[in-house]
């Protein structure tokens, strides 16, 4: 009987063991399908087609022109186009070239997510989601910490390492530069194929599932951006398979939703952080005054 | 006051290891000044792919784990009714202080606009949904109630002074006294907010963190190592500066915080086992690569600083005490370089190792914090009496 009973104790614990360590996940679950971020109808995106892009680089030199970034040189002070994006270069096209002769041409930007991770990571609120969808960067407000470096799942954002002074790098969508304004972006207007359009993200959406379904022989099937980390606001269409032309293979939320729905839960409407204090301080009263009389 | 035997540590301040320290202090500082001139691409090997390095994960995140003596003796002291560890409890803020004080000085050179960092104070630039800020404000106020609660050691050298500044400081070390419990009692709240948090930090990068690490649990890890490493910190230090375990009565007190430390860092085992056995990421530990190379390095460390406070007999021994409390403090900062340089693989063959430059700026922020740690406890009445070497 003896047995018994400290066999069902140990279960209890084991089964209250387990349910404290996978709790947070069931929880974690719901609190992401309530809350997943959407695209709004004012936002703003890209799509790019790399069917259609010829490679001619024209997007790179109009972004370099139009937001006076400098040309990146060797160790020999030889220039040549650039090979990554860095603090030099916020945009980028690249070719991709398979051992089976397939090959696509890929640009590379910021993607502007719908649930961004920088944004929500920003101790200091100088990464924000504009009211159009487009995530720009205030230096008044950048303290530097680079964690949207860290968090980025594109690994986008980049820092001025060699400045004494550096700023955080990245595309802004022309909307630190006026161009957005006037309902256009600098790369867009310069791509002479269509490859590259700018529009509302939600017709944009629409035009690339229209290619896709008539022309679905041409591509791999999938909208990049249309769910991946949340959903992105410049999406693309390429024929060869995304994780070929360096996208990550990435869940359909944000992980900003996981760490948001922690966060949230515990100090929602900070409840619980001050009721800890409340006890703590009761707690700590009583042994340091009551506990002195005993003494004495 | 229970800290009325409290005294000043008797002989030279500027001992050979002290001024050692302070010239390696030098060396860093002297680097210091070339970060600020040219930035931080000139001293270190940070880049866009590894933006944070040895300076935020070393000097911050380990270093503000290792120091959580000050949390785990007040946790013990106050809120566990445990008086008979008082003793500790000092030495153990003061380390607290200058760890957190130097977190957040080391804040200012690995940040990239470190006037910036002032926007945390204000207002309009708060981000409620951003763990680095939580972490920022909770380490913030922590640095403030951990003042308030060394206070009276500062208090008490000058408490003989007369006129208006004697009687003003002996009214503020009495409100200090019957206020005590506020203060305390936000010195175990704030450092479990900001340690959790710390780990909490993990969650938004996502898969760039292997899975051997990355966990929605990662926050609890972090919070379980760190009262661990706290109780580590203390016994190690108990070691460094007296030689009262001789005495079977310290040898008790030490035995039971050595207990303490054991099962924290048991939990802390069972939970991180558990997690990669539940995720799946085992696998990953059988890559022999780097990663799962450090991965059973920081499990053996776990294990050993176990191992050595297994049992009462184990503990009888002093060098076994000492031991298990280095190898916990060794094995919980591994865990912490694991979670953040080790294990985060933005893409395959990622490699990561700081400059010399860098790691003398980091050496020598620490060699300055226990120089200063070490000036105090001769000049402040920390160390309880009868404990000196």
């Amino acid at each position: 009987m003896r047995k018994n009973s400290r066999r069902s104790f140990l279960k209890g614990v084991i089964g209250a063991g387990a349910g404290a360590v996978f709790s947070p996940f069931v929880s974690f679950k719901n609190a992401v399908a309530e809350k997943l971020k959407e695209r709004r109808e004012k936002d703003v995106g890209m799509l790019y087609d790399a069917t259609k892009c010829i490679g001619c680089k024209a997007c790179e030199v109009a972004c370099k022109d139009t937001n006076n970034m400098p040309i990146e040189y060797d160790e020999n002070h030889l220039w040549d186009a650039p090979r990554d994006l860095s603090s030099k270069t916020m945009t980028i096209i690249k070719l991709y070239k398979g051992e089976n002769g397939e090959q696509s041409f890929i640009k590379r930007q910021c993607m502007h997510c719908v649930d961004p991770v920088c944004v929500s990571g920003c101790p200091t609120s100088a990464l924000k989601k504009l009211e159009n969808g487009v995530i720009a960067w205030d230096k008044d407000a950048c303290c530097g910490c680079r964690y949207c470096q860290m968090g980025c799942p594109f690994s986008i954002p980049k820092y001025e390492f060699d400045a004494a002074y550096g700023k955080i790098v990245k595309c802004e969508m022309c909307s630190n530069n006026g161009l957005l304004a006037a309902g256009k972006t600098a790369c867009s207007e310069a791509c002479p194929t269509g490859a590259l359009i700018f529009g509302k993200q939600k017709q944009l959406l629409k035009i690339a599932r229209q290619r896709l379904y008539k022309h679905p022989e041409k591509y791999n099937g999938k909208i990049f951006g249309e769910f991946d980390s949340g959903g992105t606001g410049v999406i693309y269409l390429a024929s060869v398979p995304f994780e070929k032309l360096g996208f990550p293979h990435l869940p359909e939320y944000s992980s900003a939703r996981i760490s948001e729905g922690i966060q949230h839960t515990i100090y929602h409407n900070m409840i619980a952080p001050i009721l800890v204090y409340c006890g703590l301080a009761l707690i700590a009263f009583k042994n340091i005054h009551m506990g002195k009389e005993k003494e004495e | 006051m229970a800290h009325a035997q409290a005294k000043p540590v008797e002989g030279k301040i500027f001992t050979a290891p002290v001024i050692f320290l302070l010239h390696v202090a030098a060396v860093g500082l002297f680097f210091l000044i070339i970060r600020y001139m040219y930035g931080i691409g000139a001293v270190s090997n940070l880049t866009d792919h590894m933006p944070w390095g040895v300076w935020k994960i070393i000097n911050v995140i380990v270093g503000a784990a290792l120091v959580c003596g000050g949390y785990a003796c007040a946790f013990t002291v106050y809120v566990f009714n445990q008086g008979r560890y008082h003793r500790f409890v000092r030495p153990a803020l003061l380390l607290s202080l200058l760890g957190y004080s130097f977190a957040g000085f080391s804040l200012f050179y690995d940040v990239g606009r470190y006037w910036g960092l002032f926007n945390f104070l204000i207002p309009k630039y708060w981000q409620a949904n951003s763990v680095l800020f939580e972490v920022g404000i909770c380490v913030m106020s922590y640095i403030a109630i951990l003042t308030l609660e060394i206070a009276p050691a500062i208090i008490e050298k000058f408490a003989d002074m007369e006129g208006p500044v004697g009687i003003s400081l002996n009214k503020f070390y009495r409100f200090l006294d019957r206020f005590l419990f506020l203060i305390i009692s936000l010195g175990v709240l704030l450092p479990t907010m900001h340690q959790s948090g710390l780990g909490g930090l993990a969650v938004v990068m996502g898969q760039k963190i292997s899975p051997l690490w990355q966990s929605p649990l990662v926050s609890l890890h972090h919070l379980v190592s760190c009262i661990a490493m706290g109780y580590g910190c203390v016994i190690v230090t108990e070691f460094v500066l007296t030689d009262e375990y001789r005495d079977r009565q310290y040898m008790h007190l030490l035995d039971k915080l050595a207990t303490f430390m054991k099962n924290f860092m048991f939990v802390f085992f069972i939970l991180r086992m558990s997690e990669v056995l539940r995720s799946g990421a085992l696998p990953l530990a059988f890559h022999y690569d780097h990663i799962s190379f450090s991965f059973w390095a920081e499990m053996i460390l776990i294990l050993l600083g176990i191992f050595y406070v297994r049992d009462e007999n184990a503990r009888k021994i002093p060098r076994n005490l000492f031991l298990g409390g280095l190898f916990t403090m060794v094995g919980g900062s591994l865990y912490r370089i694991n979670v953040y340089i080790i294990g985060f693989q933005p893409f395959k063959g990622l490699s990561y190792f700081p400059s010399v430059p860098e790691l003398f700026i980091t050496m020598g922020m620490i060699s300055l914090q226990l120089a200063i740690f070490a000036i105090i406890i001769k000049t402040f009445p920390i160390m309880e009496k009868g404990d000196h070497k």
